[in-house]
């Protein structure tokens, strides 16, 4: 998956576990940019009566580098807190939540926003409410009013959301976790000689009919890029204090100590497909910044490895590729510097040599017109998606896939062509797979799934 | 990755021992409201007034008691120590 329960050790901390991230020129205020951090994965929207909340325990940020250092130049912060109305009661909720303020509602968060640049640390909003999660018809029957009363403009053209969303992120966990099984390619698969498959069929989206906790904020473009310099480097952290102890008398857990991060996401897939499970747990405690450790990881990447092994004869060309040992110079620009100029006609979002896994928006391209939108973003000829930043409805599966499949490896040298099934590879699903509608204004995302509608 | 802010102050040594024989405690966290562990006559605490106290739960981590390397948090400050007679006067609360 992006980053769903992508390492070891962050698959046990859910709250904290960063599943994707995006950044894009706001298609409906293009002067601003927006940010949007999910964490929380898989949630089955039934999932009561403790629905699930991000953590008071857990700091939550958005970081934006906008000098090419890998090192963040300003950070959103987000700290929640949870009040819960009547302790003797059982329930989330006590009669059907029609407002943020119903005292019905038993159970509830709201947060605060700090940015912190340089040295400085500001509280810039506090007391914001989240929306609660969607249970269901009987207890929150407007659901559409909840979020959007959870949209809060918070002043000098910035406005946030934090709740529960739709997940938008969608993939054939199923199939790609099964052995690198693509269904509309698993009759070509080497089927480890058990002779499984013989059509092939479409893809099945995992994710649908999931939900996710996401933290979005819009933000003036000026406020984020310096001048002369439009690219700008995004990512998520969160964090937790070192010293955690079970406070067996209270029944509850106890934390002191600074923070440390547990968990970071730039672009999707980096953790969860490239680095070994050796290295994810300390990826996840580090900077970008840090990343030239990890190169190795992105240049030579396994799944470059295993695609001709799985799939025989398809991949000859990428065979003769990783036979050679030779670097890929794609992927690192794609991932790790930008892809510098005169390599994709009329595009930059080289950010300099510093390697760091960021997603790298060029706040200068405007968005795609309406209806021009291409998913399969900057390979698909629409410079306004990924790995231009990242857009809500992107197929970041598919451009990835392709990518590693040595299709962008003919930007870098072009006496190279790539195998055909490198222009052809997908795990076969679009943005319709995903039931929920994307909104087309903030945050873009879906509404998420209710629990009466979704029980299983 | 946390602002330095979040990252932390580096409380004083002398205020973390303080803290630290005020919980009494190795390898736990006492919140400061909570009752006092059995162990924690052992170690009499320092005279100072309640503000110079953090008003959280105090952890201390020995990561070595032989070197007497001691780690303690409150708040969201974190201090090192090098002190073996600290180490093993924790060790011996334990037993």
């Amino acid at each position: 998956m992006s980053s769903h329960r992508e390492a070891p050790e962050i698959s046990k901390d859910p709250v904290a576990d960063s599943t994707d991230v995006y950044a894009f020129v706001s298609p409906d205020q293009p002067n601003t940019v927006t940010l949007i951090a999910n964490y929380i994965p898989l949630q089955l929207p039934a999932g009561g009566p403790n629905f699930y909340e991000f953590g008071d325990d857990v700091l939550y940020e958005i970081h934006v580098d906008n000098n090419g250092d890998g090192e963040a130049d300003i950070s959103y912060q987000f700290r929640f807190t949870t009040q819960v109305l009547d302790e003797n009661v059982f329930l989330y909720n006590t009669g059907p939540i029609t407002s943020l303020s119903s005292a019905n509602w038993n159970r509830r968060q709201s947060y605060s926003v700090s940015v912190v640049s340089g040295n400085t640390q500001r509280t810039i909003a506090n007391g914001l409410t989240c929306p609660p999660c969607n249970i269901g018809p009987l207890s929150t029957p407007n659901y559409a009013n909840l979020a959007a009363e959870a949209v809060h403009p918070i002043g000098n053209g910035l406005t946030v959301f934090a709740g529960q969303r739709a997940e938008g992120f969608y993939v054939d966990l199923g199939a790609i976790f099964d052995l690198g099984n693509l269904r509309p390619f698993e009759q070509l698969h080497n089927h480890f000689g058990l002779h499984i498959f013989s059509p092939a069929t479409a893809g099945v989206n995992t994710t649908n009919h999931l939900n996710v906790h996401s933290i979005a904020i819009q933000v003036p473009m000026n406020d984020l890029v310096l001048n002369g310099h439009p690219t700008i480097g995004v990512w998520t952290t969160a964090s937790r204090q070192r010293a955690q102890v079970w406070d067996a008398d209270n029944g509850q857990e106890v934390n002191s100590g600074p923070y440390r991060q547990v968990s970071r996401l730039g672009n999707p897939l980096v953790n969860e497909v490239l680095n070994g499970l050796g290295q994810k747990d300390q990826w996840n405690t580090l900077p970008p910044s840090q990343d030239k450790l990890f190169a190795g990881n992105v240049t030579q990447p396994a799944l470059a490895s295993l695609l001709p092994t799985l799939y025989p004869g398809v991949f000859p060309n990428l065979a003769k590729l990783v036979a050679a040992k030779t670097a890929r110079a794609d992927l690192e620009a794609i991932l790790l510097t930008g892809i510098p100029a005169g390599i994709v006609d009329n595009f930059t979002n080289y950010t300099g040599p510093v390697l760091a896994d960021m997603l790298r928006l060029n706040t200068s391209i405007p968005p795609a017109p309406h209806g021009k939108t291409n998913t399969l973003g900057v390979v698909g000829g629409d410079l306004a998606g990924y790995p231009n930043g990242r857009r809500v409805t992107d197929d970041v599966v598919t451009i990835e896939l392709r990518a590693i499949a040595g299709l962008t490896y003919a930007l870098v040298d072009k006496n190279y062509t790539p195998d055909s099934a490198a222009s052809a590879v997908t795990d076969g699903l679009t943005p319709a797979s995903v039931s929920a509608r994307y909104l087309s204004e903030f945050p873009y995302l879906g509404m998420p799934y209710d629990g009466f509608g979704n029980p299983s | 990755m946390p602002s330095k802010a979040d990252q932390g102050r580096r409380m004083s040594r002398r205020s973390l021992l303080q803290g630290a024989a005020t919980a009494g405690a190795a390898g736990l966290a006492v919140t400061a409201l909570g009752a006092a562990p059995a162990f924690a006559a052992t170690s009499k605490p320092a005279e100072h007034s309640a503000e110079q106290l953090p008003d959280g739960p105090i952890t201390v981590h020995v990561r070595d008691i032989k070197t007497g390397d001691i780690e303690i948090f409150a708040g969201t400050g974190e201090t090192r120590l090098r002190d073996k007679d600290l180490a093993a006067r924790i060790a011996r609360a334990i037993r």
